[in-house]
């Protein structure tokens, strides 16, 4: 009797401890340190970083904002590096392949057990609930989507009437885009398509679209075993195989892609619609560029995934916690998004700001490119990250397992996948 | 004798059929080739000072030449990011961990090669392994300590890790054992401390190891990116190298920018080639680097 008791009281205060709620305001000058990607740029994402702190800073007088530039792929070493050193960050902004394994591992906060539920409810209100989704590991909100987009077909209208296609009809299927890039591939000179899926540094969140959208998965649902060489994931391959062995679609770096696509000489090219300002610059006297939704796999309805990355808090001190929920929420604000979008290329978590006068409505008039990305918001599958710490390394090696389907010699794409997905599940937790 | 043959026969069939060339030709032709080969060499810094100056709809134009150059890119680099601040910065850290990783590896080389006593080559060998230690390995170590001891986003941590190295102790101590000990003896002979020794008999003699090493001691210090690129937290108290890395995104490299601070960048280890030409091509053939 008197172990369970002692047992129920450690059980009650452990989630009483878990659901403590933080100060309500912050009273005292506080300093709290945010991790940022776009800080690490040079140019318009970096500006932009810094103008939503200094707006912050100006209506929160009591807190300062430490903004530390640190390049996507190094903020998840650099957290790590200060946990250890006992000195956390108190917010991040982290790629979601990241955020599993911070969650899980780093003792990262979940909203929920910081913040009162009649305050949390009251700023997700008018957020896409997919965004919202995108944060969330088993069943609670330890990030908060902040900058994140989704894969559009960028396409070069001058290379399609080139080669006879109409630049008001694009692809809207695989098969459709087959067509097109034969055309371009019999009466150009210039590369029918290249795809962000692959490449050293894609990473899994355009392929885990293209799997989604054919009707396929990385893994099942409770995030236990890996799906991705089941028939529907073969398919997609497949798909993507014959566009490679027809010499329809180039094998090369992102830089690579990107490059070709902003110098015009690609025709169409999948890929986050994040890179839509650099593409185009180079179009600029050159080349029309125009996008589309991302294609279907024929009889299956698109799901389109995002890349991008979301806010996250480490924070153990309240007053500092509050500071950073509070930056948090000026971040994913209707004025913070109009930032964001307007000035950094991202998609606005809050859609009512895109016909609003007040953010992004003449901003949007302005900027057609924007538009198949706002309409596939609502069919967007959100990313869900591998778990376990074994999780890039699997990311990684899927994705080498999967090029090699695509690019290589072997036909037989259903016994390559089978074969890594075997061998990789062992690596899961 | 046989290889010595084997070797020698392609020479004298070479000098044969340069004997037909008529008289200057085979000199000639040496000076097209080499000539060609620095060509070849050079274009890449030519390719880079022109897309420096080149407007960003024609970054990707194969023209030798713009017709619409500008300095559009460095007035940009130098508006985003505090460059100059950054080259100063660079150029502090490399000026200061030079002469001190010389003074380290001088006292330690002398040390290891000039005293005998107890576990010194075990400690060498220690040295010597740290050396094929990569350093991602230690970094995160070394950031704890940095840490704790309240130095993050210092110029002070960015020096602190290379005040020693294995190399330089490798190095110097190798060189200071070839030191004549005749030479040596005679001066202890004639009373002479070790310090005397060190500084007024063997380091004078040194010269021709000590600058090839102080060149590529600055040049690695200069190019040295993880280390800064975990402890800086404001460009202002960053490196160049870190500079060049914020103008390549995931959403796209700014091309003319990045050439323009690449540029800015390399202008002081090109005028280091300038003036020290025969010294760094002695440097990368003693470390057996390119």
């Amino acid at each position: 009797m008197k172990t369970i008791l002692i047992a129920s009281t450690i059980a009650l205060s452990a989630t009483m401890a878990g659901a403590q709620t933080i100060p309500q305001e912050v009273t005292e000058p506080v300093t709290i340190t945010f991790y940022n990607y776009n800080l690490s740029s040079a140019g318009g994402g970096a500006d932009a970083t810094r103008k939503m702190i200094a707006e912050f800073e100006a209506l929160n007088p009591l807190i300062k904002v430490e903004g530390v530039p640190v390049p996507a792929q190094d903020i998840t070493a650099h957290v790590q590096a200060d946990i250890v050193a006992g000195q956390p960050v108190d917010v991040a902004q982290i790629t979601f392949p990241n955020l599993g394994y911070l969650a899980e591992n780093f003792g990262a906060k979940a909203l929920e057990d910081m913040i009162a539920p009649a305050e949390l409810e009251a700023h997700f209100e008018g957020m896409v609930p997919n965004g919202l989704e995108l944060g969330r590991i088993a069943g609670k909100a330890y990030g908060l989507a902040y900058t994140f987009s989704t894969p559009v077909l960028f396409y070069n209208a001058d290379i399609f009437r080139e080669a006879g296609l109409d630049p008001e009809q694009p692809p809207r299927t695989w098969s459709e885009l087959r067509t097109a890039a034969e055309a371009v591939a019999e009466k150009t000179d210039h590369l029918p398509l290249a795809t962000g899926i692959y490449g050293p540094t894609a990473l899994d969140w355009l392929m885990l679209g293209s799997l989604n959208s054919a009707g396929g998965s990385v893994m099942n649902d409770d995030r236990t075993e890996l799906t991705f060489a089941d028939p529907q994931g073969v398919m997609a391959i497949e798909t993507m195989r014959d566009l490679a062995q027809n010499e329809l679609m180039g094998n090369m770096s992102i830089m690579a892609q990107m490059e070709g696509m902003a110098s015009g000489n690609t025709a169409m090219y999948l890929q986050s619609s994040a890179v839509q300002g650099y593409l185009v610059v180079g179009a600029k006297d050159n080349f029309e560029p125009r996008t589309a939704a991302m294609p279907a796999f024929d009889g299956y309805p698109v799901k389109p995934s995002n890349s991008g990355a979301a806010l996250m808090t480490f924070s153990t001190d309240p007053a500092k916690q509050r500071a950073s929920w509070e930056l948090m929420k000026y971040l994913t604000s209707k004025r913070g998004y109009t930032v964001i979008t307007s000035e950094i290329g991202y998609l606005p978590l809050r859609p009512e700001i895109v016909n609003d006068p007040e953010y992004l409505a003449d901003w949007a008039a302005a900027n057609p490119l924007l538009q198949p990305n706002l309409e596939q918001l609502s069919d967007m599958t959100p990313y869900r990250p591998l778990p376990g710490p074994n999780y890039l390394q699997i990311v990684i090696s899927m994705m080498d397992a999967m090029e090699m389907a695509t690019f290589g010699d072997d036909d037989d794409v259903a016994g390559q996948l089978s074969s890594a997905q075997e061998r990789l599940q062992r690596m899961m937790p | 004798m046989t290889t010595d043959a084997a070797l020698r026969a392609p020479l004298h069939r070479w000098r044969r059929r340069a004997r037909l060339l008529p008289k200057g030709w085979d000199n000639a032709v040496g000076q097209v080739l080499m000539m060609i080969v620095s060509l070849i060499c050079v274009f890449p810094v030519y390719w880079m000072i022109v897309t420096s100056l080149r407007p960003e709809n024609e970054i990707f134009s194969s023209a030798l030449w713009s017709d619409a150059v500008s300095l559009d890119n460095y007035a940009y680099a130098l508006g985003t990011m505090p460059m100059v601040r950054m080259l100063v910065n660079t150029f502090t850290v490399s000026l200061v961990v030079t002469p001190v990783q010389l003074l380290t590896g001088i006292l330690a080389g002398y040390a290891f090669a000039r005293w005998r006593f107890r576990g010194a080559g075990f400690l060498f060998g220690a040295i010597a392994l740290t050396w094929l230690v990569p350093l991602q390995v230690v970094m995160i170590p070394n950031y704890l300590l940095v840490a704790r001891m309240g130095m993050i986003d210092s110029l002070g941590a960015l020096i602190l890790p290379h005040v020693a190295s294995a190399f330089a102790i490798m190095l110097l101590a190798q060189a200071m054992r070839s030191f004549p000990s005749e030479v040596i003896e005679a001066a202890r002979m004639d009373g002479a401390t070790h310090a005397h020794i060190l500084w007024q008999l063997i380091v004078p003699n040194l010269r021709g190891t000590l600058a090839p090493l102080a060149i590529l001691i600055f040049i690695t210090t200069w190019n040295e990116y993880f280390w800064p690129l975990l402890l800086t937290r404001s460009p202002e108290n960053s490196v160049v190298q870190i500079g060049l890395q914020m103008f390549i995104t995931a959403e796209g490299t700014q091309w003319g920018p990045l050439m323009a601070a690449s540029t800015m960048a390399s202008l002081p280890i090109l005028l280091i080639y300038l003036v020290l030409q025969r010294q760094v091509i002695a440097s990368f053939m003693k470390s057996g680097l390119r």
